[in-house]
């Protein structure tokens, strides 16, 4: 990378300024991704639901408590010796009920893995029946995981990119801080200037939120980035449960007495936490040792309308169905950590609110993309021959193409997938997912091999023009098309036809507009233009 | 419901405090507003802001209702900053292609660019 | 050899630099969410108020270390800002 001359004179504002400009490039990209990604999951139920079309609309929401009884019966038969299952009751958002389990110690299943987990159908407790397909999870898996690479992997670089983002966060509110003194006074300008506004109002009206975000995102994954403390205080059994009490409602199995004793109604217990919180206020079941005398079945608070994902549940004994324990409170730290966890999630919202987050995270997408863009258009005037720019501008601009535009016809593509790929494909869910990442690639090929302008335009048309087409497909491979979902009031599909149609214009705009754009391709004015690599890369004074 | 109050709330809030600015003023009207007008708006803004928190918070809680304001307030701020720039290039953003524009000296340039 | 010399000595600050940021602000943030462990609570919220608090200290010694007059004035920060919490980890140690 090339390197600034140093001058004297350089205030912290210059090299916070540097300091904003590399932290946010070199995980621009995967921040982009995971910033996409993860506005996307705020809508996950609903985009797991479009993507099973075989699952009827549920127009009104089952009883959880016999919704709860249905699938426990089924769990106690289908995975018998697990040392614990755990479901999460349908509320207005889903149409099936996710369940996962240890599998039990010896069994056929347990040999190869430590979980398993299914969707469940409410209506008959039956595994759902629908297409294979991981559905609205994949998104939010890769938002924080990626794919491809041991999960813990994933995990450690989507730390390292929100530490790296909470960071430029830092540095760009000290860079520019009088834009929080006159606010609203940037002004629409052209070219650089014209993104650079942008880049500007996208930060400041989202600010809270992009930090909000960023910080809580990290604390999602901080036992995993930070175990020192736990390592050094938490030693004993006893501390250990201690601990994970604080954190979750998902009660640990103690040893089995090995007598068996068939678990007592689950539905009696959902309907003691029903009446303690609401009918449809009920969020996890969970059960350790069913069927052994030692079974234990925790039934928690839901997540809608409180801000906090601190674990609120009762406690049963699992072979009377005697209450043992209501636990409504953790420490305040673990109180803290709740919150920010749940706002992180954003799963107490209703619909408004939920609306908000994803155009809020939408800004803070456009922010990070505007970020990387206007890398290449600042030094595009400082280039010395702008028709063959050095290899590292190359590399920045083909990069910022697959990842921004690309990605779009990528995620677009796995939808696609979702309702090509025939039902009886082997694998079929790991296949939508391969399609996802094989387009992705032909996008950065596609991004290498033509002119940057050209495939900026191609691929934002290619993206609109998949966006626009998929109510289309929807309406010829399933018989939910758009009327039919109108006269059914089924507003999870409806709402994907109209947000595909929404982004497409979008996609189009930012074509046009591509097109339109002449860059200006002079050289920039010698006079009071400083580096763009800011004083982080000068030590000017030593 | 609350939450259109609150959205239309924060919209008059930031466009109040948007036109209580000297530069707002300047490219506007071509001259700045009466100092008393100026504050009548700033204390508008401002009281519309609070208001607005006063509504979502008596409807959900503190919790909720700042995690709401939080949102609607970035909405309408991003919505009342548009309306401006759209205001101000009037309307030719559209047809002029851009070189033109640039041509012109950069507007101060000094500010928040590094 | 005069302009690989001119070279290592204008990119060493600023790699040492970035290795303060990155290796440095993380130990730090590491020691800061030990230290915590000695704050009169009980000891899962003492944990986890290190952690909670650990990504901003780290934040902070990044963001230090580059405004930093320079490289070494950088890491003299750093050590300084170790040296109570260290004293707090030792405690618990």
């Amino acid at each position: 990378m090339e390197k600034d001359q140093r001058s004297p004179g350089r205030g912290i504002r210059q090299s916070m300024s540097g300091l904003h400009i590399w932290a946010g490039l070199l995980m621009g990209w995967i921040l982009y991704a995971m910033f996409l990604t993860g506005t996307v999951s705020y809508f996950k139920d609903e985009l797991s639901q479009w993507m099973r079309p075989e699952l009827a609309h549920q127009a009104e929401l089952p009883d959880p408590a016999l919704v709860a009884q249905r699938i426990a019966d089924e769990l106690v038969a289908s995975v018998p010796g697990s040392p614990q299952w755990s479901m999460r009751l349908p509320d207005a958002r889903t149409n099936s009920v996710y369940a996962f389990w240890r599998t039990a110690p010896g069994s056929a299943e347990g040999g190869r893995r430590a979980f398993g987990e299914a969707n469940f159908d409410p209506a008959t407790g039956g595994k759902v029946t629908a297409r294979d397909t991981l559905g609205g999870d994949f998104f939010y898996r890769f938002h924080f995981q990626f794919h491809y690479m041991p999960a813990l992997w994933g995990r450690w670089i989507a730390g390292a990119a929100a530490m790296f983002m909470l960071v430029a966060i830092v540095s760009g509110v000290i860079t520019h801080k009088k834009i929080f003194v006159d606010f609203f006074t940037f002004r629409g300008g052209k070219g650089q200037r014209s993104w650079l506004d942008a880049h500007n109002a996208l930060s400041v009206f989202g600010l809270p939120f992009h930090f909000m975000i960023t910080y809580t995102g990290l604390v999602t994954l901080m036992a995993l980035y930070m175990p020192w403390g736990e390592q050094l205080a938490i030693k004993t059994q006893a501390e250990r449960q201690q601990m994970t009490a604080e954190l979750n409602a998902f009660i640990q199995p103690g040893k089995p007495s090995g007598q068996a004793v068939p678990l007592a109604p689950v539905a009696e217990m959902v309907r003691q936490a029903q009446e303690r919180w609401g009918r449809e206020n009920v969020g996890r079941v969970t059960a350790t040792n069913p069927g052994d005398s030692t079974a234990r079945v925790a039934v928690a608070r839901g997540e809608s309308g409180r801000v906090s994902m601190s674990p609120q549940y009762m406690l049963f004994e699992g072979t009377t169905g005697r209450l043992l324990e209501v636990r409504e409170g953790v420490g305040s730290a673990a109180e803290t950590r709740g919150v920010l966890y749940a706002l992180h999630l954003g799963r107490f919202s209703d619909g408004v609110t939920r609306w908000l987050y994803f155009l809020v995270s939408l800004m803070g997408t456009a922010m990070v993309g505007t970020g990387l863009v206007m890398w290449t258009v600042k030094r595009r005037q400082k280039l010395a021959d702008p028709e063959r720019p050095h290899i590292g501008f190359r590399i920045v601009e083909r990069l910022n193409i697959a990842s921004i535009a690309g990605l779009s016809v990528a995620m677009t593509a796995y939808l696609w997938g979702n309702r090509l790929l025939p039902a009886g494909l082997a694998e079929r869910a790991a296949w939508e997912i391969h399609l996802f990442f094989a387009v992705w690639a032909l996008t950065l090929a596609h991004a290498v091999l033509r002119p940057a302008k050209a495939a900026w335009i191609e691929q934002l048309w290619a993206a609109a023009a998949l966006l626009a087409l998929l109510p289309v497909l929807n309406a010829v491979t399933t018989d939910r098309p758009l009327w039919h979902s109108l006269g059914q009031g089924d507003w999870v599909f409806i709402g994907t036809d109209l947000m595909c149609w929404a982004l497409a214009a979008l996609h189009a705009v930012l074509a046009i507009r591509t097109a339109r754009h002449r860059p200006k391709l002079r050289a920039a004015p010698a006079k009071g233009r400083t580096g763009i690599i800011g004083g982080a890369l000068e030590e000017g004074r030593s | 419901m609350m939450h259109l109050l609150s959205f239309a709330l924060c919209l008059a809030a930031f466009a109040a405090l948007a036109l209580a600015m000297e530069r707002q003023q300047h490219d506007l009207f071509g001259r700045p507003l009466e100092p008393a007008l100026t504050r009548a708006l700033r204390m508008t803004g401002t009281s519309a802001l609070l208001l607005a928190l006063g509504v979502l918070v008596n409807w959900q809680g503190w919790g909720l209702g700042l995690v709401m304001l939080s949102g609607h307030t970035s909405l309408a701020a991003g919505v009342v900053f548009c309306t401006i720039i759209r205001i101000m290039n009037g309307g030719g953003r559209r047809g002029a292609p851009p070189r033109t524009a640039q041509s012109r000296p950069l507007p101060t340039s000094s500010r928040s660019s590094p | 050899m005069t302009p690989l010399i001119d070279r290592v000595r204008r990119t060493a600050p600023v790699a040492s630099r970035i290795v303060a940021a990155l290796f440095g602000g993380y130990a730090l943030a590491a020691l800061g969410s030990v230290a915590a462990l000695a704050l009169p609570m009980s000891k899962p919220q003492a944990v986890l108020t290190g952690m909670l608090a650990s990504f901003a200290i780290y934040a902070g010694a990044v963001v230090w270390v580059f405004a930093a007059r320079n490289a070494l004035r950088a890491w003299a920060g750093l050590l300084v800002a170790a040296v109570p919490l260290a004293a707090a980890a030792w405690s618990v140690w």
